[in-house]
């Protein structure tokens, strides 16, 4: 290009200096030779101009011709409704149990269905099944139903479906309310969910007075103090429909309850928690042991617990040493009938006592034993109520267990258990259980 | 009634000169953060370590003693990547607001450096694995000096009167760690492609800054503890392929590792692994300082 353009030059000056030459001074030609120059100059920096612009068509072309980088399917397709699912999980737990007794009768108490003694044989019962999620910047929600046989009928249970604050919503540091349906703040087990307990079964206490848990519905409040010891306190209103009540008349505040909690640390590798709790309501009818017994009347419920871990390693992972004891008080003040006896109503106000004390040790990052020991204090039988279910015969119920489990992870573990029941006169139960827990998909941080 | 009320009057006008030269509360879920938060903050400052060196932190319990430390916690340092997942959501469920996720008072270490190990697929049969990526970040010196300016940073939006003193901490600290890297790299650069078998992939970060090879590591999978099989195997593949050494931290158990280093002769080392790990790892200079002299100790004795 740069060629041509400097013959045509050429040959215009050799012919401009041709035809004028004769007739022209040397001072016209020097004045013709600079605009020739200045031509030559402007046409050059506009064929430079005409280049480069040229060249950038072409480089932009081949740009345009090369692969496109490839999108991911995820970015082309919205799919943002996915990253506000709410966590979920799945809790496979099954069992099998075998037991010499054909009764599992506990003497002197009325007793819900879920605290009677577990089916025989294979059962896949409760499996649980949990969403939950923070549902915006100032509440948590969280939903778990548990899918189990009773009867020969599958049932699903919706153990919980609550609500509640996230700290910073505008309640002072350390407050939070929760509201729904869950398993409420009452000794140690009542808050935890069966899956992480550390023996097949809940112990009597747990089974007679609670029917396995106290999960009605209604609203809890709790505050953290904010003192160098852990402290925190708390109370709750309830409707009045779970066991130990029954049937609360939808009108108001059927249920109360109270509770306040202390722990800390010894040294390096203990700790513990001490905690005082009280659980006040009213019946109107309370149905059990299969629907034969009825209670109408008041129940106080009084209870206190304690829980020590000790990691002698210091690494909890590898060795660990679990005691925990809990101790319940319950006065009823009301009024039982046994249809199957016949009794008619008669008048009851007494109360009895009920505890347990547990032992586990993990001697290995995967194997944990342990032991315990669980007993009623069966209250005086009315002589109205002499020959029904609540006649204890003087017999005071109890139950020796020992453990012994496997944790592949913290996902999955399989638990052996025996148990030696009396828990009537008479009445020897020896039981093996045999138990999986398998946890999938989300699993939230376990409390202490 | 009287009497009570001017207690309270008192008590406050006690508390009100208290607050307003109180030092910045720190709760460090591991001693490592501490460590760093010292150096920042010195004075101005009370640090906790939520745990020590003799501590998986991945398991640990929420106890209630955590629960009284995070409620009256100003800032909250912790590694994150999913290596408190187990504890730390109790602890914030009871905490104060201004720890809270996206407050300046809550630092997940791992969220401000380069994360190694970061699995592009997830599922549980791999075993315990982190979805975020190799949580223990802080054994890569590099890496604390990032994430002592973000910790500077945030200090600086929480305890604004002494912004000053932070930055000239930092300043101080950035250069004094400046030329304890370039020492240690110096140390340590005859350790370059050493073959080494871990416990956990703890020490993915030391051995990656260092350029050491990781072969092996005891743990079939991430927190599924050491097998019969997964050490046989082991066995066959130092018998063919020697390694170096076999380290591991001062919270794992020495049996699997000491059962190898029997059995191949490949000498066991303990390090330090945090602040506290041994009697001389005080603070994190001596961490990096031990760590190194261990390794050179164990490899050049050879």
């Amino acid at each position: 290009m740069l060629t041509t353009k400097l013959a045509a030059s050429a040959a215009l000056i050799t012919l401009l200096s041709g035809t004028s030459a004769l007739a022209a001074s040397d001072k016209d030609i020097e004045a013709l030779r600079a605009e020739i120059q200045n031509m030559k100059k402007a046409y050059e920096g506009r064929i430079d101009e005409l280049e480069s612009k040229l060249n950038k068509v072409e480089k932009s072309q081949t740009k345009a011709l090369a692969p496109a980088p490839a999108t991911p399917a995820t970015a082309r397709r919205d799919v943002k409704d996915n990253s506000f699912n709410p966590s979920i999980g799945v809790i496979l737990n099954g069992q099998y149990s075998q037991f010499s007794a054909d009764e599992g009768e506990i003497a002197g108490f009325a007793v819900g269905h879920e605290g009677e003694r577990p089916r025989e044989g294979f059962a896949a019962d409760h499996t649980e099944l949990n969403f939950s999620a923070n549902v915006d910047d100032k509440f948590f929600g969280s939903t778990t139903a548990a899918i189990a046989q009773h009867e020969g009928e599958t049932e699903i249970e919706l153990e919980e479906a609550y609500i509640q604050t996230l700290p910073g919503s505008g309640l002072p540091d350390g407050m939070s309310v929760k509201a729904g349906r869950a398993f409420w703040t009452m000794g140690y087990l009542n808050e935890h969910h069966s899956h992480t307990d550390d023996f097949a079964d809940r112990p009597l206490p747990y089974r007679v007075y609670l029917n396995q848990a106290f999960n009605d519905d209604g609203a809890e409040v709790s505050y953290v103090l904010p003192t160098e010891l852990y402290s925190e306190i708390g109370a709750g209103v309830f409707r009045g429909d779970d066991f130990p009540f029954g049937e609360g008349d939808g009108s108001g505040v059927g249920a109360w309850s109270a509770f306040a909690r202390v722990g800390g640390d010894i040294g390096n590798n203990q700790s513990w928690r001490l905690g005082a709790y009280a659980l006040s309501g009213e019946a109107n009818s309370r149905v059990s042991n299969e629907d034969v017994v009825s209670f109408i009347g008041d129940t106080d419920i009084y209870a206190a617990d304690v829980r020590y871990t000790w990691a002698p390693t210091g690494n909890a992972r590898a060795q660990e040493v679990i005691l925990q004891a809990e101790y319940f008080w319950r006065d009823e003040d009301g009024v039982y009938e046994d249809t199957d006896a016949a009794t008619g109503a008669v008048n009851f106000d007494d109360s009895s006592t009920g505890w347990y004390a547990q032992a586990v040790y993990k001697f290995d990052p995967q194997w944990r034993v342990g032991v315990r020991y669980s007993q009623l204090n069966a209250p005086d039988v009315p002589a109205g109520l002499v020959g029904s279910a609540l006649d204890s015969g003087g017999h005071d119920p109890k139950a020796y267990s020992a453990m012994l489990d496997w944790t592949n992870s913290e996902f999955s573990r399989v638990r052996l258990q025996y148990n030696r029941e009396q828990l009537a006169g008479g009445q020897d139960d020896d039981q093996f259980m045999l138990q999986y827990i398998m946890s999938l998909g989300a699993h939230g941080a376990h409390k202490y | 009634m009287k009497q009570f009320l001017g207690l309270l009057v008192a008590g406050l006008l006690y508390a009100a000169p208290l607050t307003a030269q109180a030092k910045v509360n720190i709760f460090a879920c591991e001693p490592e953060w501490a460590a760093l938060a010292r150096e920042i903050g010195a004075d101005k400052v009370t640090t906790f370590a939520a745990t020590h060196a003799k501590q998986d932190p991945h398991y640990i319990r929420a106890r209630p003693s955590l629960i009284a430390k995070t409620r009256r916690a100003d800032l909250l340092i912790c590694s994150g990547a999913g290596l408190e997942v187990g504890w730390l959501p109790i602890l914030l469920q009871k905490a104060g607001a201004d720890v809270q996720p996206g407050s300046a008072g809550y630092l997940m270490a791992s969220k401000f450096v380069p994360i190694l190990e970061k699995p592009a697929v997830v599922d549980r049969s791999m075993g315990d694995v982190h979805p975020d990526g190799n949580p223990h970040v802080h054994l890569n010196p590099h890496n604390l000096l990032l994430i002592a300016k973000e910790l500077t940073k945030r200090l600086q939006s929480i305890d604004t009167s002494n912004a000053g003193f932070y930055s000239n901490q930092l300043q101080s600290f950035t250069s004094r760690w400046q030329q304890a890297i370039a020492a240690w790299e110096k140390q340590a650069s005859s350790l370059k492609g050493t073959p080494v078998v871990v416990h956990h992939k703890a020490f993915s970060y030391l051995l990656d800054w260092l350029q050491l090879k990781q072969v092996a590591s005891l743990e079939p999978k991430p927190g599924i503890p050491p097998t019969t099989s997964h050490l046989e195997s082991l066995l066959q593949q130092l018998k063919a392929k020697p390694a170096d050494v076999i380290i591991r931290s001062p919270y794992e158990p020495d049996d699997a590792g000491e059962w190898l280093s029997e059995k191949t002769g490949t000498p066991a080392l303990v390090l330090p692994y945090t602040i506290g790990g041994d009697a001389e790892s005080n603070d994190l200079f001596a961490l990096f300082d031990r760590s190194i002299k261990l390794l050179k100790e164990v490899l050049h004795d050879q």
